[in-house]
């Protein structure tokens, strides 16, 4: 099993140690390199969502909870999502292409198949809460395919627009 | 049988339906129980199980699909109102609470409409109108052009010579607008066609009125608003000022009263302003009148409200006066009871909107199931919210989670306690804001109140990051989580929380509201 946080391309590997209702884990690699970290001992506080996490002679309570391959972690008042990867499964998203940020209605198409664009450049509006976002190039490079025309529904994660260089 | 405190008033009302949803109507709702009145709330086919429904006495369902069929359909609203005899209808903010017309068809239906009158929100709700009467009751307005351009007309010419006539750079803003919606700033006349054209798509889209105007865009200004509340014995008050300069595109993050900006000089004359203001259009009930306070000290006319406003928890908190209530008696034909010089200003009072959007995303709308729901509470914390824990947020409806609102002595300490109570506000299964927020109010110049309205738009995202989180602790914690077999589906034993709101410990018994 395999572990990232979001917008980070590293995969984390850890090798747990299973007790009386607690895991310990002391070592961890990231893209197959050791990283330097503290013992950590997490141990389930048998409430719903709430687990005791023990770091370096420091005790914290952490909120928990997990939907799909993501688990959302509450500590020191922050809130952080970290994904779990079958064992070699590699992200298939691709660099250039763009997808819908939120489900919404494409309300304008400003680039072309086959035109270079700059990045940053603006390729569509899309409206989502009587609200206009704009869908800008990612990189530099030549559009190799717009999925949807003005007035399309786009589901949220759709591919809108690929880049090629 | 309308409650005992209403007995001697002259348009006396007894059950209120609430035309809106989420926080506001669950505010007015259990506004309208505190005042011993019934309560009625109206829900779309999505909306059935939400918190709003839960907490009024009864609901009319509102059957079709999208806000045109739902909340924004006066007739069937007023007809819900006759088939469960509500006889007042109280608007919140947003969808019908500025449309003359509903207003207007409410009274004639025989309904009491808990606002302002039909011709009060005409005037002040077009802009254009606004500013000519502003203009003639001596209150001052920004330079701009009033010329209505209507979408669709031959306008490019109109709008090209405006704009030179008031200069660069411009806000373009719809007439009928609010909220930052169909408002555009443009800093250089090449930009001028687009950003207009896009102006007026998102005002007709919003509003159903594609006119805009345009008017100089004052930079490094705040935003100071006054809270007016009027009867219908011509009696008029202002509540002070509240600052909501910390804005992202236009629209309001943070609220905060009295204004670190503000001096008892600056507040006089603008409440004297506000007051003008509202009586030049006969303001009956609680409304707001929006100022810019430029960094000289000078201020100008931008809108008045005509109706309960979003942020209006922290008038509430440092004066005393719960707004909701005023706005019943004032809607019965009961006097105010209170005069300027009652009203006074304990401590300091901040706002900070919690909002499902992902400022990682450029703060796009955020989607899903709360999972994990605990607001915060503690001495001088509420909380108005709209959602429970295990409600899914979707982009139907406006993104906004939840109010956070925090009463301390002085700014410094409310500045803490509310970093403090976002610090422990655990929200999980959708990304919002809290993190952001807590960057932007740690940030010096928020601290230190030199903030103006640019501050958010123009500051690096950067700076408003906050300390890098822990990677591998946060992998080991979810490892083990998983491992544990702490999935949601598996763990029975749900705390206790409270039956009306959702919260555990409800902040609004515990913080002892006050009422005049």
């Amino acid at each position: 099993m395999e572990w990232s946080v979001p917008d980070d391309s590293g995969r984390y590997k850890a090798s747990l140690k299973e007790g009386d209702d607690s895991v310990t884990i002391s070592s961890m690699t990231r893209d197959g390199t050791e990283v330097h970290m503290l013992e950590v001992q997490v141990e389930s506080e048998d409430k719903k969502g709430r687990v005791i996490v023990r770091v370096g002679g420091s005790t914290r309570i952490a909120h928990v909870a997990r939907v799909g391959d993501t688990w959302w972690v509450h500590i020191d008042g922050r809130a952080h999502e970290v994904v779990f990867h079958e064992q070699g499964s590699r992200s298939s998203e691709n660099e250039g292409s763009l997808k819908a940020p939120m489900p919404g209605t494409v309300l304008q198409v400003m680039a072309k198949e086959g035109q270079r664009v700059r990045e940053g450049q603006h390729l569509m509006t899309l409206e989502a809460m009587k609200m206009e976002h704009k869908i800008l190039a990612p990189k530099a490079g030549e559009i190799t395919r717009i999925h949807f025309s003005e007035g399309d529904r786009v589901d949220m994660g759709a591919s809108l627009v690929e880049i090629g260089d | 049988m309308s409650p005992h405190w209403m007995t001697d008033a002259p348009r006396p009302f007894s059950k209120v339906l609430v035309a809106n949803r989420g926080e506001i109507a669950v505010r007015v709702l259990q506004a309208a129980r505190e005042a011993g009145l019934s309560s009625v709330a109206i829900f779309s086919e999505s909306d059935s199980s939400s918190l709003h429904v839960e907490m009024a006495d009864e609901s009319v369902l509102l059957e079709g699909d999208g806000l045109e069929m739902t909340y924004l359909n006066g007739s069937a609203i007023i007809e819900a109102a006759r088939s469960s005899g509500a006889d007042a209808i109280h608007p919140g903010y947003g969808f019908l609470s500025e449309r003359a017309n509903f207003a207007r068809a409410v009274e004639g239906a025989g309904i009491r409409w808990i606002g302002p009158s039909a011709n009060a929100i005409e005037t002040m709700g077009d802009k254009i109108s606004a500013r000519s009467l502003m203009i003639e009751s001596g209150v001052p307005v920004i330079p701009g052009d009033q010329i209505p351009m209507e979408e669709g007309a031959d306008h490019l010419g109109a709008l090209a010579s405006a704009a030179a006539k008031v200069g660069y750079p411009l806000l373009i803003k719809a007439s009928a607008g609010g909220g930052g919606k169909g408002m555009r700033s443009v800093l250089v006349p090449k930009n001028l066609r687009s950003e207009f054209e896009a102006a007026a798509r998102e005002a007709s889209a919003a509003f159903g009125d594609g006119t805009v105007y345009i008017e100089r865009l004052l930079n490094r200004a705040r935003h100071v608003e006054i809270q007016v509340l009027c009867d219908s014995h011509d009696g008029a008050i202002h509540l002070n000022e509240r600052d909501c300069s910390l804005q992202r595109r236009y629209q309001k993050v943070v609220e905060e009263a009295p204004s670190p900006a503000v001096t008892p000089a600056i507040r006089d004359a603008m409440g004297e302003a506000a007051v003008t203001a509202a009586r030049s259009v006969g303001y009956v009930g609680a409304g707001t009148v929006e100022f810019l306070l430029a960094s000289n000290g000078e201020f100008y006319f931008l809108e008045m409200n005509t109706r309960i406003q979003v942020e209006h928890p922290v008038t509430e908190m440092t004066t005393g006066i719960d707004l909701v209530q005023k706005q019943l008696e004032v809607a019965a034909g009961l006097p105010l009871g209170i005069s300027q010089q009652d009203v006074t200003q304990n401590g300091h009072s901040i706002e900070a909107r919690v909002y499902a959007e992902d400022p990682s995303r450029g703060f796009l709308p955020s989607i899903g199931e709360l999972l994990v729901w605990r607001p915060p509470s503690g001495p001088g914390i509420r909380v108005d919210s709209g959602v429970r824990e295990g409600d899914s947020v979707t982009i139907e409806y406006d993104p906004m989670l939840a109010k956070l609102i925090v009463h301390a002595p002085n700014r410094v300490s409310a500045i803490r306690r509310l970093d403090n109570a976002l610090s422990s506000f655990v929200v999980l299964g959708v990304r919002t804001n809290i993190d952001f927020l807590r960057n932007a109010l740690a940030h010096d110049s928020f601290q230190s109140g030199e903030i103006d309205t640019g501050f958010l738009d123009s500051t690096e995202q950067s700076e408003l990051c906050g300390e890098d989180a822990d990677q591998p602790t946060l992998v080991a914690i979810a490892a083990s989580a998983q491992r544990l077999g702490l999935d949601r589906q598996d763990n029975a034993g749900m705390e206790v929380t409270d039956d009306h709101t959702g919260h555990q410990g409800d902040p609004f018994r515990t913080l002892g509201r006050t009422f005049p």
